[in-house]
């Protein structure tokens, strides 16, 4: 298998998740955010899929394809580290979709990153939020929802916050 | 607009693009057999493609042409088959190093932008035209006017990802 081959497999595998997730979060209020943008391809994808919901951007600055930044109130420049915590006066509510692909896929980097992106993330999400990662994140209460057929574990994976109390309810 | 009623996100153009552009050159790994020359890949960028050509023409020799090399470090050209420079200026000089004219040219150098790309088509067509043997085969992520050729159909995947493939007439 080329490495062409295995970067479809990877597009495919992510927007099938990425698509099995706002299933998961369709009955969820709130906004949908993106955590580095990248070259924008998965932030057009949430919007195409959330037309309804605001989505908004995190990353160090934007240098995304001529037509996909977002609007520039969903467009939220700095070390994510610093702007996250501080982000929900920006979103206005409580985030439904969180979905995260920052690193460069080194493990330790990113037992470095979930240190403080957990926190981070439950500080501005609902207590119920769905968390699209490409890594395992040490939420507070959270569980592993199944990934969907055609996606193989370990590449990315599909958390649920659970609030305090009712964890049932979920 | 899709099966599923949203409309198409870059995420999904792109996966169509590569679908196609994979499609596009194992259909044509088929159809060389029987034309000597090289392959010429126009722009190296992570490599992927390098790749998958390497894989489905092991038999070929394949002159990449960049301006630098930025790729994943499991798939760079050895030296004599890495040309690099501004493809504008490498391309009409390259025939001392690459000496036939190709059986395959594949060229990814689209920038997204139609200004661009129609600049960039402009200088590209008569270059590539005269580095094609005939019966040789162009498959590009830039629509190119070459008067010697006929362009082949295009699938839906293609026709999404802005891919061509044209033949040189005999």
């Amino acid at each position: 298998m080329s490495r062409l081959d295995s970067f479809l497999r990877r597009l495919t595998a992510q927007r099938t998740l990425i698509e099995a997730a706002a299933a998961h979060v369709a009955p969820l209020d709130g906004p949908i955010v993106e955590l580095g943008i990248g070259n924008g391809r998965t932030f057009d994808h949430l919007a195409a899929l959330f037309p309804d919901r605001k989505v908004f951007a995190f990353d160090e600055y934007f240098h995304s394809a001529v037509g996909v930044l977002p609007p520039a109130e969903c467009m939220v420049a700095g070390d994510i580290r610093d702007t996250l915590p501080f982000a929900l006066p920006r979103l206005g509510a409580r985030a439904a979709l969180v979905h995260n692909d920052l690193g460069a896929g080194d493990p330790s980097q990113h037992a470095a990153i979930a240190s403080w992106l957990a926190p981070a993330i439950e500080a501005v999400a609902r207590p119920d939020a769905v968390v699209i990662t490409s890594f395992l994140l040490p939420f507070t209460r959270s569980v592993t929802l199944p990934l969907p057929d055609g996606v193989k574990p370990g590449r990315y994976h599909l958390m649920q916050l659970v609030p305090q109390e009712g964890a049932a309810q979920i | 607009m899709d099966g599923t009623g949203r409309r198409q996100s870059r995420l999904d153009v792109f996966i169509a693009r590569m679908s196609a552009q994979k499609a596009f050159l194992e259909d044509v790994a088929t159809k060389i057999a029987d034309i000597d020359g090289p392959v010429l890949e126009l722009g190296l960028g992570n490599g992927r493609t390098f790749d998958h050509l390497r894989e489905i023409l092991p038999d070929r020799e394949i002159f990449v042409f960049d301006r630098s090399v930025t790729a994943h470090p499991a798939s760079i050209p050895d030296g004599d088959h890495m040309v690099i420079g501004e493809i504008r200026d490498t391309l009409a000089f390259c025939g001392p190093r690459v000496k036939r004219a190709a059986a395959l040219v594949h060229c990814d150098l689209g920038t997204g932008d139609p200004t661009a790309d129609l600049a960039k088509a402009h200088w590209l067509a008569p270059l590539i035209t005269e580095r094609t043997a005939p019966g040789g085969y162009v498959a590009t992520g830039i629509a190119l006017d070459l008067p010697d050729f006929d362009a082949h159909p295009r699938s839906a995947d293609a026709e999404l990802g802005r891919y061509w493939l044209y033949q040189k007439r005999r």
